[in-house]
């Protein structure tokens, strides 16, 4: 029999919380709300029944019947057996029977005209205004504006209201409140014009920061192997700077450096450059802040797996090269440069996968901004569904960003695992020194 | 062509390694710098290919003065001691990579690669890479790499030390003969004696940053300058007794006197350097002793002797003696071939 490590398994047992609650648990939240029409109208939990004018124009453009259209407009007030016998009950058999010869039958839109009909009443004349709206509330069969708590009292009164049970279901549909499962949030990314600018934005930042990444990151490892030691340890220091600042402090520098008054813009009024926000001035200006922005924190992650990477480089094989009548520049493109592949090819996959999801310096900085020039996929995701100006919080929608993301997420990291070999990865190098 | 390296000096911080270190290879010859490890001829080598920059002195390869050259512009070749072939490449990229680096036509690239591998015998190997080969045959890819652009000089860093006993005894021989065949001046860095003595025309025998003798390695063998010279060549090494001077000869324990030959003064103290090879039954007898310890060398035995003033010494002789531990022996002592040093480890 297998013997369980206890203390195995309790000491990996943290890692399996944070995993199932934060990274299982929200994958699986993402992929459920993704197929919810849920927002913040709808709520998250479950809802009432209503129908309200924005939900009548609603059924009206599905198409439903002028006929049906006009009864549910019109349902206001009826004087019918049912509101006489509960008047019968409160106000006596003689007001009933007084009512129903002065206005049986007779239907009222409004609640000011019920009410001036029961005023009709002679006889038994219903004196305190208090007492005749409540009368009038007994025949009130209006279907509008009205609150049902569940399904069965509404469609009581859809019947009550003789309304055409064939166009029941569709104003039952309209009035529900509350979320309901749909796969309309899929379709709409799919048919939205901005999801393709998103993607297209997406790809642009990635792809771009990427590059600068890896491209700047190599640059440095290379001039830090080549600086005598101690420069280049305070040049590694000082590009490391970015990476270990708070994000918000970091942006926040940037945007002292960047605003219509800070110091790009005042360094060059001195040179006679009209002042302007060199961050949000045009889509192009944005875009090189981001990627900027981003590589400079990314490079340094370049920087020291490629500088680890050129110190593992044997002495002897650059010796050998230099005696071989290698420049510095034949160094690093033919010896150096070919035996980093592995780690620029993870830094590469790394790095796409981070960016893909990443957008706490966009959010900061520019926000999307100008307009949408720069709202990144994940960014959308996130005003979607958390934060917008709107303030009608699409959680399902945004869901289904986020879903598609990790689902594109999901097939680029199977596919890097794959093209990576990570089984010939962790193997033991089969050449010494 | 004739390498001179003059008034060499290397500092490493405070630390001086080398000081004014004079040496001159001539054109064709194979040296090789001996000595223990950190006496400075690693350095010396690296000083000499450019790896290291020279603090003082000049070098001279002919009459070009290359001190201030960095290495990529000398026209060196050398062999590392790990060999440090570039992975990443093929054996054929790696031998034409120097000739790549200079940017000379394919087919001129093709040819001498192929006629510097048939020399090295790696023809069939071309497509492999590095990590396909075996150690000797790195070895020989790194000697093909070193030789392809037709190097002034040829500089061999401990080039067998990572070879098992059979291939570099092997390799031996091979470096002696490409080496010979291509005509190239080279200096072989070793601190095993055999190698160096075996392939070398001269060798510098190096201690503490300074060369103590250079010279024909058979001359090192038998005429050491010092003390030093004479322990640190042969194997088994040489042993030391010291005898008592009295009226013009050498007492030595048990009663052997050796004249003191008249072209040295008489000293208060001399010590004697006695060969394995100059103590035995065959020169007669003299110095007695008991056996402590018998080493059977397959061909040989190997004698340690425990002289009567506690002073122990060595003899080898031919197999089948039958003396064992502890035998009471006396034998004689070659008296032509005894080294004479003083006390501080000079040659008399």
């Amino acid at each position: 029999m297998k013997r369980i490590n206890w203390l195995g398994l309790g000491l990996l047992a943290p890692a399996f919380c944070i995993v199932i609650f934060f990274f299982l648990a929200p994958v699986i939240l993402t992929g459920f709300f993704a197929f919810t029409n849920m927002s913040t109208s709808t709520g998250v939990t479950g809802g009432e029944y209503v129908l309200n004018q924005t939900g009548l124009r609603a059924i009206e453009d599905k198409g439903l019947p002028e006929a049906t259209l006009k009864q549910l407009k019109n349902a206001g007030y009826r004087v019918d057996a049912k509101g006489l016998a509960a008047m019968a009950e409160q106000f006596g058999e003689n007001a009933a029977a007084e009512f129903a010869e002065l206005h049986g039958d007779a239907l009222f839109t409004s609640r000011r005209d019920m009410e001036r009909a029961l005023k009709d009443l002679r006889a038994n004349q219903i004196r305190s205004t208090r007492d005749r709206k409540a009368a009038a509330e007994l025949f009130k069969r209006s279907v509008l504006n009205e609150r049902f708590a569940t399904e069965d009292e509404f469609r009581a009164v859809l019947i009550e209201a003789n309304i055409n049970p064939a166009d029941h279901d569709a104003i039952v549909m309209q009035a529900y409140s509350g979320w309901v499962w749909t796969k309309e949030n899929i379709e709409l990314i799919f048919t939205l014009p901005s999801s393709l600018r998103y993607a297209m934005n997406t790809l642009m930042y990635v792809g771009l920061t990427l590059s600068f990444n890896v491209l700047f990151g190599l640059f440095l490892a290379i001039s830090i192997f080549y600086l005598p030691p101690r420069t280049s340890a305070i040049f590694s220091t000082i590009w490391f700077l970015p990476r270990v600042l708070p994000p918000v402090l970091y942006v926040l520098m940037w945007k002292w450096f960047t605003w219509d008054t800070g110091f790009i813009a005042t360094t060059l009024s001195w040179v006679g450059v009209a002042p302007k926000n060199w961050m949000l001035d045009t889509s192009t200006h944005a875009w090189v802040v981001i990627v900027l922005i981003n590589g400079f924190v990314g490079a340094s992650l370049g920087m020291i797996l490629f500088s680890s990477a050129i110190k593992a480089i044997p002495t002897s094989m650059l010796h050998a090269s230099e005696v071989d009548g290698a420049s510095r520049i034949q160094q690093a493109r033919y010896i150096i440069l070919p035996q980093l592949r592995w780690p620029i090819l993870f830094v590469t996959s790394y790095q796409t996968l981070s960016l893909l999801t990443s957008f706490e310096y966009i959010l900061l900085s520019t926000d999307g901004g100008p307009g949408r020039a720069t709202e990144v996929w994940s960014l959308a995701a996130f005003h979607t569904a958390l934060n917008n100006y709107g303030g009608n919080l699409q959680y399902g929608l945004g869901a289904a960003f986020a879903m598609l993301l990790v689902i594109i997420g999901i097939i680029a990291s199977l596919t890097y695992l794959r093209f990576f070999n990570f089984r010939e990865m962790i193997a033991k190098p089969r050449i010494e020194g | 062509m004739q390498l001179q390296l003059k008034n060499f000096t290397k500092r490493f911080g405070d630390l001086t390694v080398i000081e004014n270190l004079d040496l001159t290879v001539n054109s064709g010859e194979m040296i090789a710098l001996l000595g223990p490890s950190g006496c400075g001829k690693s350095t010396t080598l690296f000083a000499i290919c450019g790896i290291h920059r020279m603090d003082e002195g000049e070098l001279l390869f002919g009459d070009r003065e290359v001190s201030d050259l960095p290495s990529q512009k000398r026209n060196v070749g050398v062999v590392f001691q790990n060999y440090a072939l570039y992975p990443h490449m093929s054996v054929f990229e790696n031998i034409a990579f120097p000739l790549t680096i200079k940017k000379q036509s394919a087919s001129d690239i093709e040819r001498q690669v192929n006629e510097i591998a048939e020399l090295v015998y790696i023809g069939e190997l071309l497509k492999r890479r590095p990590a396909e080969l075996s150690g000797g045959q790195q070895q020989r890819v790194a000697l093909a790499r070193a030789l392809v652009r037709k190097p002034d000089f040829l500089l061999l860093d401990e080039p067998l030390a990572n070879l098992d006993a059979k291939l570099r005894l092997e390799m031996r021989s091979e470096i002696r003969r490409i080496q010979q065949e291509t005509g190239i001046a080279a200096i072989l860095v070793t601190h095993d004696q055999v190698e160096a003595m075996s392939m070398c025309d001269r060798i510098a025998l190096m201690d503490a940053g300074k060369i103590v003798q250079f010279d024909q390695p058979s001359v090192l063998y038998t005429d050491p300058a010092n003390k030093f010279v004479a322990s640190f060549l042969g194997n088994p090494p040489i042993s030391f007794i010291d005898p008592i001077v009295d009226s013009g000869a050498l007492m030595l324990p048990g009663g052997l006197s050796i004249a003191i030959p008249e072209n040295i003064s008489a000293q208060s103290k001399v010590q004697l350097g006695i060969r394995p090879e100059s103590f035995g039954p065959q020169f007669g007898t003299g110095l007695p002793g008991k056996v402590c310890f018998v080493e059977m060398q397959g061909r040989e035995e190997l004698f340690d002797v425990l002289l009567a003033d506690g002073s122990l010494v060595r003899s080898i002789q031919p197999a089948g003696s039958g003396i064992n531990v502890g035998a009471q022996i006396d034998w004689g002592v070659a008296a032509d071939n005894v080294l004479m040093f003083d006390q501080n480890g000079a040659r008399l």
